[in-house]
Order: C-alpha cells, then sequence, then structure tokens
C-alpha cells in the first residue's frame, strides 16, 4: 500500500450506516433544510444518469453491430452476399446455412477436440500461472526482478518468428498430431503471470505473514485466501485461455490437422471451400455463428461467478 | 538499471548465436535415380496436400480406390490444407524439417519457392523411362508416359512444368482455367454490336455501349494482374525471366498500353476489381443502372458471371463467352491457371516412395474417366484433349448455354483455344512481380496526376525497385 | 530478507513456467538472433544445404528497404494514437457502467460480446462499413454504386444540417492517409475495448465501496473522487492495460489486413499503412527468415525501449 493510499484510508472514519449510504446521506441532506439544492442536485442527478445511459447505450449500439452483421450475412444466399449493396436483412432468410454448417464439418468431433484442449490447457494454464505469479508476487528470491523484466521482455516478440522454431522442435519429440502439441507449447503465458501477479500484490502481505505464523502451508493459503481473492482475475484468464483454444488456427492447423485432433477453426474453414476453391461465405458466417453461441453461453454463465468473486473481496478497507 | 541488465542479456545471447552458425554440404539439382525395375510392390504411404472441397474428395476417393485395384500396396492419404496459399505456407514450413508430403496442389511461384530446398523432383527421368511395371489386375504398363499420353495433354499446360529457367519438368497440369470474356448477349444482338476480338475492336465496343447507356462502365477485368501480363505476352514484350535479369516490364511497349488503358479508364470504358472494390462480376449481374456488359475472368467462376434467377427460373439476360480480346488475333495468347501437382522428396528417401508418387500422379492426370468426372464437379478444365470425346463429357459440352449450363460453356470455350495458352515464367521472386504489375496498373490507371507520362515512368521504376527489395 | 527456503520454494513454484519457457520461448528467440546475423538466412535454402556465413548484412537490408521507415511510422502512429483513446474511452465505459444498476448485467455481457466473435467476420463488417464500392466522385469512370453505412450516417447530418452532400472517402481507392489512419485508429480501438474494460471493470469492482460511501458522506465532488479515488486505486490496472496496449500496438498488423486485406492500403497505393509485423510477414512470405528475424529483433528493440518507459512512469505513478 502506498501513501497515498493509507491516506485515505485514514481519511474514512468508518460510515454510520452500512445498509445503504446513499439513502442515509440524502437524508442527512434534507435535514439540513437545503431543499432547493436538493431539487437542483435531484435534477442534476437525473441529468447525469441520463447521459450516462444515453452513452453506455450507443456505445453498446456500436459494439453490437458486427454481430447483427453476422447473424445477417450467414441467413442470407451466396449471391445476396455477394451483392453490391449490402442489404440489411436477408430477403430470403437460409436457415439452411447453418444445417449445411453443422453437416458439412464434422461438427461433433470438432465440438469434442476443442473443448478437450480448451479445458485441459485451461487448468493446466491456471496452475502454472498461480504458482508463478505467486512467487515473483510473494517470495524473495536471487535474481526476481530480473527474471520477471526478462518475462516480460518476451512478450514483445511477434509470435510468428516463434512457428517456425516450435515447428522444428515438436516434430522433433514427435509430437505432432496428439493433443499434446496443442496444449503445452502454450501453457505459459507471461500476460496472465503480469496480470495476476499485479492482483496478489494488491493483497497485504500481512495476511501471508500471519498465516506463516499459523503455520498454514503456502498451497493451502494459495487455496484458501490468494484464489478466492483474485477471482475476478482468474475467471479473466479462463475466458482468455478458452478464447484462445477456441479460435486458434495458424498453430494447430501446422501441427495437428488430421480427423482425430483437428480443432473447430480448422474444421470450419476447410469445410466451406466450394469448387472454385471461394469460400462460400454465409455458410461460414453460420458456423461462426454456431461456434461463438456456446462460448457465449459459458460467458454469461461465468459472468456471475465475477460477480460472486467481486462481492467476497472484502478484504480492504 | 534493468535496462542495462536487459542488455547484457540480449548481448549474452547474440553471443552465443555465433558459435551455432551452421555449416553444411552444398548440392545440386540433379535428375532421379529410378530403381532397377521401377516399382518393387512394397507397402508405400503417399501423402498427398490439396485443396479440394468435400464434393471434390469424394471423386478423387473414389479413383484412389480404382488406383488401388492396380496397385493395392501404394496407400494414398489425401489432405485438404485450405486454399493454394495454404498449401504453399504448409509445405514450406514441412521441408526444412522433412515432413513434407510427397505430392502437392501447386502454382508454379509454389514450385519456385521450394526449389530453393532443391525438395522438388525433376520428372524428366521418370517421363522417359521405359521400365515394365507389373500392376494386381496382371496387366503391365511402362513407367514413364507413352508418346500417346504425352500428345494427348494440352501443350500448353504441359509446357507449365518447364517454366522454371533450367528447361526440366517439375509439375505436371492437374486441372486448369484461365481467362474468357462474358459478355451480356442479350444486349449485344438487340443492338447489333459484334463481340470483339482485338483490342481495337473492343474500344470501339466500349464507345458505342457508352453512347447506348452512358450510365454504365462497358468492361470490367476482374484481375488486374493477368490483364497486365497477357499484353505482354499479346505484344511478345518482356515481363519477366526465370533466368538473368528477372524483372523486365520497365519497357515502352508495357507503357504504351498501361497509357492507352489509362485513357479508357478516363473516358469510363472500364474498371478492374482493386478500383471498383469488389468483383467485377457484381457489375456485369447488377441490377442496378449502373452496370457493366463484358466481364472479363477467371472461366471456373462462370456461375458467379450469371445474373440471378427470377422465380421461374429464368435469366434476366443471357450471357455469352468469348476469348478475351488478342492484340494480334491470328496468335492468340491467354493466360493459363489452375493446380498443378508436384511431387517432393527429402533427404534419405525411399526411391519407392517417389515412384508411387509418380504412378498416382500419372494415374490422376492421364486418366479420362477422372478429368472428366473431376471437371464437371469442378468448373475447371481438364488437362487431357481426348476427354472431349469422351461420352459423359461430351454430353457435358453439348448443354452448354448461357443460362443453366454455363459452366459446360466455358469449358466448351477454353478447350476451342488451346492453343492460346501460356504461363509466365516462374522464380523466386514471381509472385512478387505479379502483385507489382497489378498494383502498377491500378495506380497508373486511376491516379490524377497532371504528367501523366512522368507518373508513369515513376511507377514502372518503382515497381521494380520493389520487386529487387524484397528479393 | 531473502532466506534460503524462499530461495528454493520460488524455484520450485516457477520450474514448470521456466521450463516451458526455455523450450518454446528462449530457444526460439536464440534461434531467431541466430537466423538474424546469418547473411540472407533462408530454411528452404538452408535445407537445400547451402551455408550462409556469419554477419550484420540483414540488418543493412532492413533498414534501407524502401518501405521500412513508413512502417516505422505507420507502427508508431497508431500507437499513440489508439492505446490513449482505447483506454481512456474503456476507462469511462467501466467506470460509468459500475455507477449504474439496472442493466448493468445486460450491458456489461454487450461489451465483452465482441470477444467471441471471430475477428475476420469482424474485419469485413468494418470494411463493408466504410467501404464505398465505384468511388465516389460520380464522374463518368467512377460511378457510385453503394457507399457504406458511414456515409450514409455522415450524408445523412450533413444534408440535414447544411443541405449539402457529403461523403468521406475512406478507404477506397484515391482515399487519403489521414482518413485510412482514422478507420483503422476507430477499428483498432474498438477491438482493443472489450479486453481492456473487463480488466478495468473488474478492478473497479474489487475497490471497496466504503471509500465512495466516505467521499459521499463528505460531499466530494465526482471529479474529484474520479481523480482521488477511482483512478489511484485502479492504477494497476490502469498501468496494465497501458503496458500491454503499447505492446500489442506496436505488434499491430491483423486489424489492418482485416480492413484492407493483404495490400495493407487502399488500392493505388499498395503497402501505405503496412507495419512492422508487416513487413516481417513479407519477408517471411518470401522465405528470407534472416530478413524477418533481424526485423523482429528491431521491432523488440523498440518495444523494449517503449516498455521500459512505461514501467519507469507508472513505478512513480502506481499504487498498491
Amino acid at each position: 500500500m502506498s501513501d497515498e493510499n493509507k491516506e485515505i484510508r485514514n481519511d474514512i472514519k468508518a460510515p454510520k450506516s452500512t445498509a445503504d449510504s446513499s439513502y442515509a446521506a440524502k437524508a442527512v441532506m434534507s435535514e439540513k433544510d437545503l431543499k432547493k439544492t436538493a431539487a437542483a442536485q435531484t435534477v442534476m442527478q437525473i441529468l447525469v444518469k441520463f447521459l450516462v445511459y444515453a452513452f453506455l447505450i450507443i456505445m453498446a449500439i456500436i459494439v453490437l453491430f458486427p454481430f447483427y452483421w453476422m447473424i445477417n450475412s450467414s441467413l442470407k444466399t451466396l449471391s445476396e452476399y455477394r451483392e453490391v449493396v449490402p442489404t440489411f436483412w436477408p430477403r430470403k432468410i437460409m436457415f439452411s446455412n447453418y444445417l449445411e454448417a453443422y453437416n458439412a464439418a464434422n461438427l461433433g468431433r470438432l465440438f469434442f477436440n476443442t473443448v478437450i484442449v480448451g479445458v485441459v490447457s485451461t487448468l493446466l494454464s491456471l496452475v502454472i500461472t498461480v504458482l508463478s505469479a505467486f512467487a515473483f508476487a510473494r517470495l524473495e528470491f536471487k535474481g526476481k526482478n530480473l527474471l520477471f523484466a526478462g518475462l516480460l521482455a518476451t512478450m514483445m516478440i511477434p509470435g510468428e518468428l516463434f512457428t517456425i522454431t516450435n515447428y522444428t522442435t515438436v516434430t522433433n519429440l514427435g509430437w505432432r498430431n496428439t493433443y499434446t502439441v496443442l496444449i503445452v507449447p502454450f501453457l505459459v503465458s507471461v500476460f496472465y503471470i503480469y496480470l495476476l501477479r499485479q492482483n496478489f500484490l494488491q493483497i497485504p502481505n500481512e495476511l501471508y505473514l500471519a498465516a506463516k505464523v499459523d503455520g498454514t502451508s503456502d498451497i493451502k493459503y494459495l487455496w484458501r485466501v490468494m484464489i478466492p481473492l483474485s477471482l475476478p482475475t482468474l475467471i479473466s484468464i479462463t475466458i482468455l485461455k478458452m478464447m484462445g483454444a477456441w479460435n486458434s488456427y495458424i498453430w494447430p492447423r501446422l501441427v495437428a490437422n488430421d480427423e482425430a485432433h483437428r480443432l473447430i477453426t480448422n474444421g470450419l474453414r476447410n469445410a466451406f471451400k466450394d469448387t472454385t476453391g471461394d469460400v462460400n461465405y454465409p455458410v461460414q458466417m453460420a458456423a461462426v455463428a454456431l461456434v461463438s453461441f456456446p462460448l457465449f453461453l459459458v460467458f454469461v454463465f461465468l459472468r456471475k461467478y465475477i460477480m460472486k468473486g467481486v462481492s467476497r473481496s472484502g478484504i480492504k478497507g | 538499471m534493468k535496462a542495462k541488465r536487459i542488455i547484457a542479456l540480449v548481448l549474452a545471447a547474440v553471443m552465443l548465436i555465433g558459435l551455432t552458425a551452421c555449416g553444411q554440404n552444398g548440392g545440386k539439382t540433379v535428375g532421379f535415380d529410378i530403381p532397377a525395375g521401377g516399382y518393387d510392390g512394397s507397402e508405400v504411404t503417399i501423402k498427398f496436400y490439396h485443396t479440394m472441397g468435400s464434393n471434390l474428395t469424394d471423386v478423387l476417393n473414389i479413383y484412389v480406390e480404382e488406383f488401388n485395384k492396380l496397385y493395392p500396396k501404394i496407400h494414398i492419404d489425401h489432405q485438404q490444407v485450405g486454399g493454394y496459399d495454404d498449401v504453399r505456407n504448409q509445405v514450406s514450413t514441412e521441408i526444412p524439417v522433412g515432413t513434407q508430403p510427397n505430392i502437392a496442389y501447386c502454382y508454379p511461384d509454389h514450385v519456385a519457392l521450394y526449389n530453393l530446398s532443391k525438395a522438388v523432383v525433376t520428372l524428366d527421368e521418370l517421363i522417359a523411362s521405359q521400365e515394365k511395371i507389373k500392376r494386381a489386375d496382371g496387366s503391365e504398363e511402362i513407367l514413364g508416359l507413352t508418346d500417346a499420353q504425352k500428345a494427348d495433354f494440352i501443350e500448353g499446360y504441359y509446357k507449365e512444368g518447364q517454366q522454371f529457367g533450367d528447361g526440366k519438368m517439375y509439375t505436371i497440369p492437374f486441372s486448369k482455367s484461365t481467362e474468357v470474356l462474358y459478355y451480356n448477349k442479350t444486349f449485344f444482338e438487340a443492338n447489333g454490336i459484334k463481340v470483339p476480338t482485338t483490342w481495337d475492336e473492343l474500344e470501339q465496343v466500349c464507345a458505342k455501349i457508352k453512347q447506348l447507356d452512358p450510365k454504365s462502365i462497358p468492361l470490367g477485368y476482374d484481375s488486374e494482374a493477368n490483364w497486365f501480363i497477357n499484353m505482354c505476352e499479346q505484344y511478345g514484350s518482356p515481363y519477366t525471366s526465370a533466368s538473368g535479369e528477372h524483372y523486365q516490364f520497365d519497357n515502352d511497349t508495357n507503357k504504351g498500353f498501361v497509357k492507352r488503358f489509362r485513357e479508357w479508364y478516363d473516358k469510363g470504358y472500364v474498371t478492374t476489381q482493386k478500383i471498383y472494390g469488389g468483383y467485377t462480376s457484381g457489375l456485369f449481374i447488377s441490377e442496378n443502372e449502373t452496370k457493366s456488359y463484358m466481364s472479363i475472368g477467371s472461366s471456373a467462376g462462370a456461375t458467379h458471371q450469371r445474373p440471378t434467377a427470377d422465380a421461374d427460373g429464368n435469366y434476366p439476360f443471357e450471357v455469352g463467352i468469348a476469348p478475351i480480346p488478342q492484340v494480334n488475333a491470328s496468335n492468340p495468347k491467354v493466360i493459363s491457371q489452375g493446380p498443378s501437382v508436384c511431387i517432393l522428396k527429402k533427404k534419405n528417401q525411399n526411391p519407392q516412395e517417389v515412384i508411387a508418387s509418380w504412378l498416382f500422379v500419372k494415374f490422376l492426370t492421364t486418366s479420362v474417366e477422372f478429368q472428366a468426372e473431376f471437371s464437371m464437379n469442378s468448373g475447371y478444365v481438364p488437362v487431357l484433349k481426348s476427354v472431349k470425346t469422351n461420352p459423359v463429357y461430351a454430353d457435358f459440352l453439348s448443354k452448354a448455354d448461357g443460362g443453366k449450363f454455363i459452366s459446360a460453356l466455358s469449358a466448351k470455350i477454353c478447350l476451342d483455344q488451346v492453343n492460346a495458352y501460356y504461363t509466365s515464367p516462374a522464380f523466386n521472386g514471381s509472385s512478387e512481380a505479379r502483385s507489382q504489375v497489378e498494383s502498377l496498373l491500378v495506380k497508373c490507371l486511376s491516379d490524377s496526376a497532371s504528367n501523366v507520362d512522368e507518373f508513369i515512368n515513376k511507377a514502372f521504376r518503382d515497381a521494380v525497385e520493389e520487386c529487387k527489395d524484397k528479393e | 530478507m531473502v532466506d534460503s527456503k524462499q530461495q528454493w520454494k520460488a524455484w520450485l513454484y516457477l520450474s514448470p513456467a521456466i521450463v516451458l519457457l526455455l523450450v518454446f520461448t528462449v530457444w526460439p528467440i536464440i534461434n531467431t538472433v541466430r537466423m538474424a546475423f546469418l547473411d540472407n538466412y533462408s530454411g528452404l535454402q538452408a535445407a537445400g544445404g547451402e551455408t550462409f556465413s556469419f554477419g550484420i548484412e540483414n540488418f543493412t537490408r532492413v533498414v534501407k528497404a524502401r518501405r521500412f521507415i513508413d512502417c516505422l511510422r505507420n507502427t508508431m502512429l497508431l500507437c499513440v494514437l489508439t492505446v490513449p483513446i482505447s483506454t481512456m474511452l474503456a476507462l469511462l465505459i467501466a467506470v460509468t457502467l459500475n455507477s449504474i444498476k439496472p442493466l448493468q448485467k445486460t450491458l456489461q455481457t454487450i461489451f465483452f460480446l465482441p470477444y467471441v466473435t471471430n475477428s475476420i467476420a469482424i474485419g469485413m463488417v468494418f470494411a463493408a462499413m466504410f467501404n464505398i464500392v465505384g468511388s465516389f466522385y460520380g464522374t463518368d469512370r467512377q460511378l457510385v454504386t453503394t457507399a457504406g453505412i458511414i456515409n450514409n450516417v455522415i450524408n445523412f447530418f450533413s444534408t440535414t444540417f447544411t443541405g449539402k452532400e457529403a461523403m468521406v472517402n475512406w478507404i477506397n481507392i484515391g482515399s487519403a492517409y489521414r482518413e485510412n489512419i482514422i478507420v483503422m485508429t476507430v477499428y483498432i480501438v474498438w477491438n482493443a475495448l472489450p479486453f481492456k474494460i473487463l480488466i478495468l471493470l473488474g478492478g473497479l469492482q474489487s475497490i471497496n465501496k466504503q471509500y465512495y460511501d466516505a467521499a459521499r458522506v463528505d460531499g466530494t465532488s465526482r471529479t474529484r473522487v474520479f481523480w482521488r479515488i477511482t483512478v489511484p486505486l485502479l492504477s494497476p490496472m490502469l498501468a496494465y492495460v497501458i503496458i500491454t496496449g503499447f505492446i500489442g500496438g506496436f505488434k499491430e498488423y491483423t486489424s489492418i489486413v482485416g480492413i484492407f486485406g493483404e495490400n495493407m492500403g487502399p488500392a493505388n497505393d499498395r503497402d501505405r499503412l503496412n507495419t512492422m509485423v508487416g513487413y516481417i510477414y513479407d519477408a517471411l512470405e518470401n522465405n528470407n527468415q534472416g530478413r524477418a528475424s533481424a526485423a523482429a529483433l528491431i521491432l523488440f528493440g523498440i518495444i523494449l525501449v517503449v516498455t521500459l518507459l512505461n514501467l519507469y512512469v507508472s513505478k512513480k505513478r502506481v499504487h498498491y
């Protein structure tokens, strides 16, 4: 904690009511016989609320537009899609695109492979990330800063260059066309370690020292205190990692493009070429929509946990 | 402080590298050594990379089965690896590790790239071989191509395999396409317009159309690069060379036709895919008042040049297809496109794999039935002349019209101009040359520069320099 | 402070990460450096048995290349534009989102939605939004057949308020550099928002409400609360999104392909918007791994300097 932060904390003399202090604040106001000011403030507040909502809703529309466009395109015929003036709603709705998308690719197998790779790599990656972030945030060891700076530095090299060398490595290890090759090379993400370390650093060290005195083991402390407190970050990492598995394309195509291990993006890309080598975009869009849907569900489901994680973090103040 | 340490780390890494610099033996392209007896009947698995969609792999699978009746111990493991560029990227990543396929779909540019590692098998020895091979059904064939088989290939396609500067044969044509002129037959007939066969005639036709319909852009040319390269070939003026000085397109003839096209563009006669911002087939089949009446595009994309049918299945206008205009109608030239196949070798390779790959390639490319069926399913053109006489294919061609059977019409036009095909030289850098002349043409047509000659001169100079820069 | 038990424990915890990084990150980096210092190294030629001499020709060729300065300028410009804009916007959205009750969850979900769409599809949509097919001068040779939705909107306001038609050539043939950059900025910012909002909102929600309650009791103004409480408590997250934003910005490539395609610029000016990573890709495409590696090391050097600068600034400003 920085000095400034402590200052703020010292300023806070525990509020009288913790139930709903905004009402409490208003109540205090009205007692002070300042009705006019209060009225003006209410108008201000409504205006501010209005502006806030207007801003958020406009941003939301901007954000949503491409999503709508994807669905719009996925329901068009190929010739309507190729039209010079795009139509905002398909003249002829082609639900059959979705059926075609599902049938054209061996979608069941693709889903299965992707889920396996996604889940396993997310779990392993979380373990590695938590352990590393803990070491960087809580433990003192020689060369810590140097190592951390070195890790950060690796983020700065364009990943495309790694592909050439890594391809040689996994081929020599005999990993081609296995799940291993899809999972192991990308388990460590310096991004995630950095992110989680920042989060761990916010948890007061006193807790750790107290736990040490009680004889609690590191792992137990991690599990009981650190992890619950940084749940939002961990969930963010989970989402990002799952997304990665779902959307990865170049690497899987290179190293595991056989029927048994092919992932969803590769399968979908390959499935919709028509005879001239052109892509049937509406069907592909339908496929993208189909693939996005489970992710969307996962996100909606996990969002509750983000909320919970946040509300539980009553450690500060 | 941290910075210093990191710099030290980087420097240390740099030092390390100096020590690991490699040393390997050099080698020259040598022909393939055919083992005595040719194929010895041993068990081999052949990996084949292509870009076929599921409807074409169905056709392929039927013929793999046929092939296995003759050679049951040669297993074909074929994979679709995305599009043409994906195949190139995959294969060029795999070659240094030694996991490349035995056979790959290829364009000449790809082969030039693979050739940097000398991994492409030259086919001359295989083609010439008279070794007798026993097949499982008791029959015999020679390992090489018979004279009849060789003569059956459409010459322009077959020659593509020898465009690599050393005269050796590196690829066998698999399935081809070219560029054709699509025109609005209904409109042409109604107004008594004759289909242009030369660029001069085309200019007059454009002027006429512009009079009849001032809101139109008479001609859309999809591929700027093909337009430039076709013009070079038709004029007999240099474009590129596989040996010696590669980039030869900066010359007066080429500047001349570019300037002429710029004038056409200024008059509103013509547009291209890049300038228009979309496939010009979209303009050709457009139902708006802005449209075109001619479109030059790939023969394999015929169905995209056909307007949308109404509810009764009638087309708003009939499409006509003709060869593209020429500089000299008696010596026509048009670019040949579409995949060929090449055979790749590895270090210490079992020569039987190469032999088996060759047998399979030969089987597919010389089989009239396969070529016929593959072409009908793909919209591409067969590479053998005799496919025309195959009853199924002949029936397909006989249905050719400007509506429902437009693919057949396109194939028919292609098969009628087999003498016109050529391919441009392939070398490491030929694909860069292609993209440079493409942007060159777009730039020269559309820029609003006041001093046109100076602008064109500079654009040509820059394009050559960029080619060399990226070499 | 450094006791030996902590020492070995730390290395134990770090061992899985370190082993994997050594194999899949450090070794490739070393290999990259090796290739960068072998003159005109090409993987395929090496496989064909060719040898390469040690030297710095790759670096000199990269620096002397006609397009190199352009690539550098584009990269820097996009970075300087997009990182502040996207961070501010994400902060604004996160703060306002955190301040409301009804619709909060719905809006939150919407702001993350771009994360679950395919980036290729999004790129195509943006291109269509800004696109003009057939160009817009309306002369004989360039007939407008369609203008993208953005131009429809601009035109609507323009005709309503000034009575004049107005269309901007954003990305098509003949468009200006400034317009190209505006489109790229919008797209990159749009792309960067969900992640930044996710991180910042997570940070905001872990700030204890009591700070705000106390501030309200004291009658502190909103602006003051924002600058005195929110920003300091959020500073680790802000530092994170800014640093990763810069690193990502210097590696910008795919978003430009998304809008302009492989042409990396409007049709009449190829490679106008090419970036450092684009340059590396070009070299890889032509199987010049040596030059690609050299360009990557140059890029690495630049990012390193910027990141160290960032860390130096944030050390003074970030409050843990």
